[in-house]
């Protein structure tokens, strides 16, 4: 079993990439990154010149309708984008590595709905409940939903394999979303409000919400990095980790925690994206091999870039009309879930 | 004819056209559904009484006999509960009978119609409804409904299928992970439609049998009748396929035509309670198992037992949502989510899942 889902993994000589060249990888992406970026905010129902777009950032004049546009509508989304995609790809690969699981993924085990059913409760509960504490509640959600479909699939003969895990995770999901239907039909306003954040959409943000979440993210990241090394170990196996000497308990409290709040963060700013941890994770792992070390940072970039692209196809299709961009992120993550399945198979 | 077999005292044989037709009923499980069916009866009797309009038993039993105690009261039992209950035991019937139909064709006990996509086909495919053609929602919602239950059953299929042959595993997770897909894609697209329609489509997603009426009685029972004989022809297959698929074969079952048959008959089953009420979750999970508990029998008497127990569930989860929170209404769904989910782990920490 343990060596059938070890050949998931491509199998990528860690020779041919050299360090330098996966370093030299890192600069580009960072560049795509940044140019990205400024591509998006010149994006919109009324593209904007690219100077326009550098005035507004660096000249900002409040008298300039253009500059006000970007500053206050564009600039946050693109932010969240940005932070939100960093987030929920390493949370996702961190996930994949210590669960063993080449499916796992904030959404498909259940911890984005554990912080949604916490964020609707909070809302319906106290509507006036104040933003700063949104992330936290999320956080509180997620962490009690990891720790339980976690415990659950554990306590299953034979262990936390991939089928335990996606059905307990399936299971909580049904569960949590019958809940906060039930919470909607309680009250009408609460569904109101959040029936576009529940779909995952990266729009209405204000450049407030997009602070408070910015320092435990930023955090979040960095100690993902610290933890990289480690989860390469995890990732061998338990009795393998043990054997080199890990703290196997320890270490996975650690990624918990850190792929709970990076989880958290995101649903607070973006609402349940799915799919977006499956991805990312995956194709980069094509490009950099198995080690953590590189995956991680390889994912925080490459996931920006890839939730700056969806959500820029999302506000250009149908313009000027918007599609939510989680039905995008949906329809490039869907088939790549069954194509994993497929390919476990043989 | 019919005996009781001298040889073992508590088997009821009935032998018929010769030796051409022959069943062995328990005479245990046999008095078990009589009194299910006695329980039927009971809570039906109970939800016609039960409600903001309180009715005592002995009203009851003259409006369902004909003799008026007042128009009013006729309304009230024959228009709005009668329907009602009657419905929350079909769906329960036909959602339990899917479920055990399912486990038997993947040979996993934890599958289940809403866990693998076919609940969630029929949601898309009404809000997708909701969305476009506001104005004739109501008309053609059961079909839409069995429509895209039936095709995203047929994809999952489709795509768990490949030249080794069917994997049950395989399956069940691709049904998870289209099943998320097209989850996304329905919460997204409430986003679009009128504030006031989305919120009937959630009323209708979250598995309410509130406002169902004698059309919605006679289509499921048409469909139920149709549906049952199939199972309980297939049943004698299914026991032997519980002996194992070596021994199944050996004995001259076709593996794959039973496999396609029971999860057609599954997806039909499924289909067309979740058009009437909506998806409501984890009956398939449930009734199957606690008909096993309750009675070791053959496997036809057992599928009875198993929708009798779904038709007890469901209608006693809508009278326990329709009378706790008065005059709010909890949906069926809610309840048989909150009994299913613990069943669910306590099922899946014995089950062989890991091993799988």
């Amino acid at each position: 079993m343990k060596n059938r889902e070890g050949t998931l993994y491509p199998r990528v000589n860690l020779k041919r990439h050299g360090r330098v060249g996966r370093s030299a990888g890192i600069v580009v992406m960072s560049w795509l990154l940044a140019s990205m970026f400024v591509w998006h905010l010149a994006l919109g129902a009324t593209s904007l010149p690219m100077a326009a777009v550098y005035d507004a950032l660096f000249h900002f004049d409040s008298s300039n309708f253009n500059h006000l546009i970007v500053k206050s509508i564009r600039l946050p989304r693109a932010l969240v984008a940005v932070l939100v995609g960093a987030s929920l790809s390493v949370a996702g690969a961190l996930m994949q590595g210590v669960t063993r699981n080449p499916l796992a993924e904030p959404g498909i085990l259940g911890l984005m709905a554990g912080a949604s059913f916490a964020v609707v409760c909070a809302m319906t509960i106290f509507p006036s409940v104040a933003t700063e504490f949104l992330p936290w509640i999320a956080a509180l959600g997620a962490l009690v939903t990891a720790i339980g479909v976690w415990f659950i699939a554990q306590s299953v003969p034979g262990g936390a394999t991939p089928l335990a895990l996606t059905l307990t995770g399936a299971a909580i999901t049904a569960f949590l979303g019958t809940l906060i239907s039930v919470m909607y039909l309680l009250s009408q306003d609460t569904f109101e409000q959040l029936r576009v954040w529940l779909t995952g959409s990266l729009a209405g943000r204000r450049l407030d919400d997009v602070t408070i979440a910015l320092p435990a993210i930023l955090a979040m990241l960095a100690f993902a990095m610290s933890l990289s090394r480690n989860v390469t170990v995890l990732a061998m196996g338990d009795s393998m980790a043990k054997g080199i000497g890990a703290n196997t308990a320890w270490l996975k409290g650690q990624v918990l925690m850190c792929v709970v709040i990076l989880t958290a963060c995101s649903v607070s700013l973006a609402g349940p994206l799915g799919f977006v941890g499956l991805v990312v994770p995956h194709t980069v792992r094509l490009f950099v091999g198995a080690d953590y070390r590189w995956v991680v940072p390889y994912s925080a970039l490459f996931g920006a870039i890839y939730l700056l692209g969806v959500d820029a196809i999302a506000r250009v299709l149908i313009r000027p009309e918007e599609i939510s961009t989680g039905i995008i992120t949906a329809l490039v993550g869907g088939p790549l879930f069954i194509y994993l399945v497929r390919k476990r198979a043989h | 004819m019919w005996f009781v077999d001298k040889s073992h005292p508590k088997v009821l044989v009935i032998r018929k056209f010769g030796e051409h037709f022959s069943l062995r009923l328990g005479i245990k499980a046999l008095g078990v559904l009589l009194v299910l069916l006695i329980a039927c009866i009971l809570l039906i009797m109970l939800s016609l009484s039960i409600g903001s309009y309180q009715l005592s038993v002995q009203q009851v039993w003259q409006v369902v006999w004909g003799s008026l105690p007042s128009e009013h009261m006729n309304t009230v039992v024959w228009e709005f509960r009668f329907p009602r209950v009657l419905v929350a035991m079909l769906v329960g019937a036909m959602l339990a009978l899917s479920g055990s139909a399912l486990q038997s064709a993947t040979g996993n006990s934890l599958a289940d119609p809403s866990l693998v996509g076919i609940s969630q086909g029929a949601g898309m495919a009404v809000v997708l409804l909701t969305v476009l053609l506001p104005q004739i929602v109501d008309v053609w919602r059961p079909w839409l409904a069995f429509l895209g239950a039936l095709s995203v059953a047929a994809v999952i299929q489709g795509l768990s299928w490949s030249r080794q042959g069917k994997n049950s595993i395989r399956f069940v997770l691709m049904g998870i992970g289209v099943a998320a897909f097209i989850n996304a894609i329905t919460s997204a697209l409430m986003t679009y439609g009128q504030i006031d329609q989305a919120m009937s489509a959630l009323v209708w997603l979250s598995g309410s049998i509130n406002g169902t009426d004698w059309m919605d009685v006679s289509l499921l029972a048409t469909w139920f009748m149709v549906l049952l004989p199939f199972i309980l022809v297939l049943s004698r297959s299914i026991s032997t396929l519980k002996m194992g698929e070596v021994t199944a074969i050996s004995l001259g079952v076709s593996l794959p035509q039973l496999r396609i048959g029971l999860v057609c008959l599954a997806v039909g089953l499924a289909a067309v309670a979740t058009a009437v009420v909506g998806p409501l979750g984890f009956i398939g999970l449930i009734a199957p198992h606690i008909a096993q508990r309750i009675t070791h029998s053959g496997t036809g008497l057992r599928l009875l037992i198993t929708a009798v127990v779904g038709a007890l569930i469901v209608a006693l989860a809508d009278l326990l949502g329709r009378i706790l929170f008065e005059p709010i209404q909890i949906p069926a769904g809610l309840m048989t989510a909150l009994i299913g989910v613990p069943m669910f782990i306590f099922l899946i920490r014995r089950s062989s899942t890991g091993r799988a």
